[in-house]
């Protein structure tokens, strides 16, 4: 028998999650609640996508948490200047791109490992944050909240639009040259250089774009409350790569699928709710998310032990 | 060609070399910088506190550098430490356990957690980047779940609080534990050939298989290692601040992982040291002291440790770039 | 007709190495032309300097007779010159197709991935190569041939004029060798120029029309192929005459077998119901084409893929062997094919590579007494004649043959009774290769049991007392008098004389 792709194997354990919730505890499905649920994960689900990319060309970024910490508090502060939209939110993805940029520099161009790399981005942008704010929350204009439309219908377009995105992008990497060459550069880095890839452009370029879909996703978050919180986006690079890891991105780059990951993000944001419906004490919550990644690894290395 | 690999190899040695000495330069910038600064700062009683305050995460930079070593990497240090506070204050509160038995358990538990994660390493052959980020969430969600979040435990006994609040021969007492193990763990990675075989593991791990090297035993004996120390730095953790949580030790990986890589230990394995290590967590803990006598605001301290890891990283790969490209780009061949 | 492209005085240097100092070689189109040279001539340097990898210091670089700039890997390729590496350089995770077309596909970033085009593009470059997998297949589960048949239809499909081929056959059996200088006459046939680099002087005779001979950076010789001897060519690559092998010493007296294998199986290894013996002092040659079994049996008795039934004894006592530990405490060696990955440590000293087995017995208590690991250091340095500046120097920066000579050594070090001995001359240069041959004899007579593994049929029956042939796991022939090359090759292919079990 074929063994079932990751995609397929997620979508069934999400069914019977599903589906067992479905029968002890209905409400969960209770549309007002399901709506914020979804539209809450909607930036991670931006971000994700940025992990990704990043996590294909064997690369990974732990500065993610920081930068979108970063992001959320300049478009706050940029917002209490009173900046039009307009303005603030090119401003932020652009800001969101240096980020990203830099990080792509040090570990494309100098060839420092990214793991240190973005580790040492982490600390920094979260410390510089937390002296800039030092724990204050910063107020919003209240025009900026949920893009200036009615709540249930800005969830609506925060969602269709995280989806749109992950769609775009899913396409793009399996049907545009630079998707494959992310693939390609994660896969074999001498062997794209002698292709006529250039894995350090590559590698820098993907790390551009995980900076600027992070700053994408604080944009997204940031809508959706009338305050920016310092802290947030705090382990937001473990969320991402947890993702990733359940949804079949092999952290030695070159294998696995967008979807994968989203439908891993699903799943990972589907348990904490389900517990609490389920009557679990909710403080069960990280130790089952870190149950499911150990578990998701541990399937993957059974099934592709016996060919 | 082999020439070329010679005179690059002898390069990264020397290199590893000049590392240390970079850091010794540092780390005396760092105490004449701040003597001038703060005017309590170069004192036997800040010495003592500088000690006493790094003494949690340098056994844990000590104890991941084998890890590192064999190319390993550890995100679970912190929550294990975490979930060994939590062990500690519930056997010692909740079920009477003498505070020395207690501690003991402790540390076994801490033990069997880097078991879990040598074994889901070496015996399912899983990354430990991912492993760790599993078991990061699953021991730091436990502790949680044990506490419910909230719960803490306080009051401990002085006899116990002594471990970490007292002097013991003029040193903070537990400096002599950190000196101890540091101790053992130079002997253990610099004299023995269990420290060698790290590097061979970490430089080339199926090389060492074929030599017949116990490369499973290895790893696995690394992980056990940060476990056993997370265990131990619970229990000082608490007798230091004389009170347990769930959110024990957050954050302390990475800290303990930024000082063995300042402490010039390859992230890729196979070069390193643990004297490195020891003066990477030396130059980040009086960093951070000595900025908090300068009247500086304490965030300063984390962005000067990230801004000093890049650029000792940096000055180590430029340095190796220009030693091993250079001469062929500016020497025309006659 | 002008040459393809030619090279006029290439120099260059690695800081104070100079790698070439004045190489001058011409490809003319339909040509097969062969470039030879010892480890360290300067071999990877000229490809490197012909496929943009590396520019170089001076020297003149002629495309169509004319003068052209400095290539880079881009230019050199959009210029029809395409390098076949000796390790595949190939996608893993990606399909057959994919690897052949990535680099073939126009090079904007956001142009769409047509999908049909490149299977059928990959189709039938296959096809005109005679390839057997589906295109669509990924190609981590390609064997090692087959990876270097994806690399050479990706060179026919970008259109190469100059096909560069790095020691193509180094780990190919004879018959996918053959099979492979089939494919090589014909891209010469197609006016493609050739240019072949190989260490197997038979390869060349039979198929380069032209050799040119590189020593210490400079291009010695350039002849055409008829009417050279290979005794000729070995003098130019090596500048002095090589002394004749000396002929087989005389098996050993009859004595009990030290080693005795009965229906050994290994489903993992794919070794099936397989049975030997070999006495002390007795090297026993394994036969057989790549993934016949021979280095899957070494690994069963290695312990790194432990048998799951059979037996193994050991001097008639039967021994488990679970692990590579297991098999030292029993006195097996093994020195493994796989020089650089397996067998040393690169950047490891060549002490600490040496005394790496003996571990245990150097240093009690895992203690580790400098003084005794210098010592035994200095032994094997001085006794294998290794050429290194010290025992403290890196393994990785000694040559091919003194790092085979530094694996070899901690093997020895084992004091083994059974050596294991997986292609011990692969990629070293023939000075070195000699010495190996006759520290392989000397070992035999002092009464260590060797069992070989070669794909070079000469020195496989130049050696042996004894050899077995191996197919599909089973040992198909055996012989107990070295036999001829031709008898070898008909068992390992499985045709001409009669199935006879040992």
């Amino acid at each position: 028998m074929k063994p079932l792709s990751r995609e397929a194997s997620l979508v069934m354990v999400l069914g019977v999650l599903l589906a067992v919730l479905g029968f002890a505890a209905p409400a969960f499905f209770s549309p007002q609640p399901l709506l914020s649920r979804l539209s809450m994960e909607a930036p991670c689900l931006v971000a994700t996508c940025g992990m990704v990319a990043v996590m294909l060309v064997r690369q990974i970024d732990i500065s993610v948490g920081s930068q979108f910490a970063l992001c959320s508090v300049l478009a706050g502060t940029l917002a209490s200047k009173n900046l039009p939209t307009s303005l603030l939110v090119p401003t932020v993805l652009l800001a969101g791109t240096v980020l990203g940029g830099f990080n792509g520099w040090l570990v494309a161009i100098l060839r420092l490992p990214s793991i240190v790399v973005t580790l040492a981005t982490m600390v920094i942008l979260r410390e510089t944050v937390r002296w800039h704010q030092q724990g204050a929350l910063l107020n919003l204009p209240a025009d900026l909240q949920w893009f200036g439309l009615s709540q249930s219908a800005g969830q609506w377009t925060l969602i269709a639009a995280a989806l749109l995105l992950t769609g775009i992008l899913a396409w793009a990497l399996q049907n545009l040259r630079a998707g494959r060459c992310l693939y390609a550069v994660g896969s074999d880095p001498e062997a794209a250089r002698l292709a006529g890839i250039s894995p350090s452009t590559t590698k820098a370029l993907t790390f551009l774009l995980c900076g600027l879909l992070t700053a994408a996703a604080a944009l997204m978050n940031l809508v959706q409350s009338p305050q920016v919180d310092p802290k947030s986006g705090t382990g937001l690079e473990l969320k991402t790569v947890a993702a990733a890891v359940v949804g079949g991105i092999a952290i030695s780059g070159g294998r696995g699928r967008l979807w994968g990951a989203a439908l891993g993000l699903l799943l990972l944001a589907t348990i904490s709710p389900a517990l609490t419906y389920l009557h679990v004490e909710a403080y069960w919550e990280k130790a089952v998310q870190g149950a499911v990644i150990l578990l998701a690894v541990i399937l993957d290395r059974k099934s592709s032990a016996t060919p | 060609m082999s020439t070329a690999f010679h005179h690059r190899l002898a390069r990264i040695r020397a290199l590893v070399f000049r590392h240390e000495s970079l850091l010794l330069l540092i780390l005396l910038a760092e105490w004449i910088t701040f003597s001038f600064l703060g005017r309590r700062f170069a004192t036997w009683e800040n010495a003592a506190d500088i000690l006493r305050h790094s003494a949690e995460i340098g056994l844990l930079a000590v104890a991941l550098t084998p890890v590192i070593l064999t190319g390993g990497i550890d995100l679970s240090a912190g929550s294990l430490l975490g979930l060994c506070a939590v062990i500690f204050g519930k056997l010692w509160r909740d079920a009477g356990f003498p505070p020395t038995l207690a501690a003991v358990t402790a540390v076994a538990a801490g033990a069997v957690g880097g078991l879990l994660n040598g074994s889901l390493v070496t015996r399912l052959k899983l990354p430990p980047l991912i492993v760790t980020l599993g078991t990061f969430s699953l021991f730091r969600g436990i502790a949680e779940a044990l506490t419910r979040g909230t719960d803490t435990f306080t009051n401990f006994p002085n006899t116990f609080l002594f471990l970490g609040q007292e002097r013991l021969l003029g040193l903070p007492t537990q400096a002599w534990i950190f000196f101890l193990l540091a101790g053992t763990a130079w002997l253990l990675i610099h004299r023995t050939t269990a420290g060698r075989n790290c590097c061979s593991a970490g430089f080339n791990p199926e090389g060492a298989v074929y030599a017949g090297l116990p490369l499973s035993k290895i790893q696995t004996l690394a992980y056990v290692g940060v476990g056993t120390v997370a265990g131990i730095a619970a229990v000082i953790y608490t007798a230091r601040l004389g009170q347990a949580r769930a959110d024990a030790g957050s954050g302390y990986e990475l800290l303990a992982i930024t000082a063995v890589v300042l402490g010039g230990t390859s992230i890729f394995g196979g070069t390193g040291t643990i004297h490195g290590t020891l003066l990477g967590v030396a130059a980040l803990a009086v960093l951070n002291n000595g900025l908090v006598h300068a009247r500086q605001p304490r965030e300063t301290a984390g962005i000067l440790t990230g801004v000093l890891l890049l650029t000792a990283l940096t000055l180590t790969t430029l340095a190796y770039f220009r030693s091993s490209r250079k001469p062929s780009r500016t020497q025309p061949s006659p | 007709m002008s040459a393809v492209l030619e090279l006029r005085s290439i120099t260059k240097s690695f800081g104070p190495v100079r790698a070439l100092r004045g190489v001058s070689i011409a490809l003319f189109p339909g040509q097969i032309h062969a470039l030879l040279g010892e480890n360290g001539a300067g071999k990877s340097t000229l490809i490197k300097v012909m496929t943009g990898a590396h520019q170089p210091d001076s020297g003149e670089l002629l495309l169509d007779g004319k003068p052209s700039q400095p290539l880079s890997p881009v230019s050199a390729r959009a210029k029809g010159i395409a390098c076949i590496y000796q390790q595949p350089a190939l996608f893993p995770d990606l399909s057959v197709a994919e690897n052949i077309c990535l680099a073939l596909e126009p090079h904007s970033a956001l142009s769409r991935v047509r999908w049909k085009n490149r299977l059928q593009t990959a189709t039938s470059l296959l096809r005109r190569i005679g390839a057997q997998f589906s295109p669509e297949t990924e190609v981590r589960a390609l064997s090692m041939p087959e990876q270097q048949l994806v690399e050479i239809a990706r060179a026919l499909g970008s259109g190469a004029r100059v096909v560069i081929m790095d020691e193509p056959t180094a780990s190919l059996p004879e018959q996918e060798a053959n099979r492979l200088l089939e494919i090589v006459r014909e891209l010469a046939s197609q006016g493609v120029a050739v240019l072949y680099i190989s260490h197997r002087l038979e390869e060349i005779a039979a198929i380069a029309s032209h050799v040119t001979v590189l020593r210490d950076g400079e291009s010695i010789a350039t002849l055409p192929m008829e009417g050279v001897t290979h005794d000729q060519l070995v003098e130019l690559m090596v500048g002095r005459k090589v002394a004749a092998s000396a002929p087989l010493p005389a098996p050993s007296t009859a004595s009990g077998p030290l080693l005795e294998l009965q229906n050994l199986t290994c489903t993992a290894a794919g070794i099936r119901n397989l049975s030997l013996q070999i006495r002390p002092g007795e090297i026993l040659g394994l036969g057989g084409l790549v993934g016949a079994g021979r280095t899957e049996l070494a690994r069963v008795l290695f312990g790194i893929t432990p048998a799951d039934s059979g037996s193994i004894l050991l001097e008639n006592h039967p021994v488990q062997i679970r692990s590579p530990r297991d098999a030292i405490g029993h006195g097996i060696a093994y020195l493994p094919e796989d020089r650089r990955r397996h067998g040393v440590i690169l950047p490891m000293p060549v002490e600490h590579n040496m005394t790496m087995a003996v571990q245990p017995r150097l240093f009690p208590w895992t203690w580790i007494r400098r003084n005794r690991e210098r010592s035994m250091a200095n032994q094997f340095i001085e006794s294998l004649a290794v050429k290194t500046s010290g025992p403290e120097a890196p393994v990785g920066s000694l040559s091919g043959g003194n790092q085979q000579k530094v694996a070899l050594a901690r093997w020895l070090a084992t004091r083994p009774r059974l050596l294991i001995l997986d292609e011990p001359t692969q990629g070293v240069d023939i000075g070195a290769k000699s010495e190996i041959h006759s520290l392989i004899r000397k070992l035999a007579s002092e009464g260590l049991a060797v069992l070989l593994i070669s794909s070079e049929l000469p020195e496989l029956l130049a050696l042996s007392h004894r050899v077995a042939v191996l197919r599909g796991g089973e040992i198909v022939r055996s012989f107990d008098a070295p036999p001829t090359p031709q008898q070898v090759l008909q068992a390992a292919l499985g045709y001409g004389e009669k199935r006879e079990v040992a």
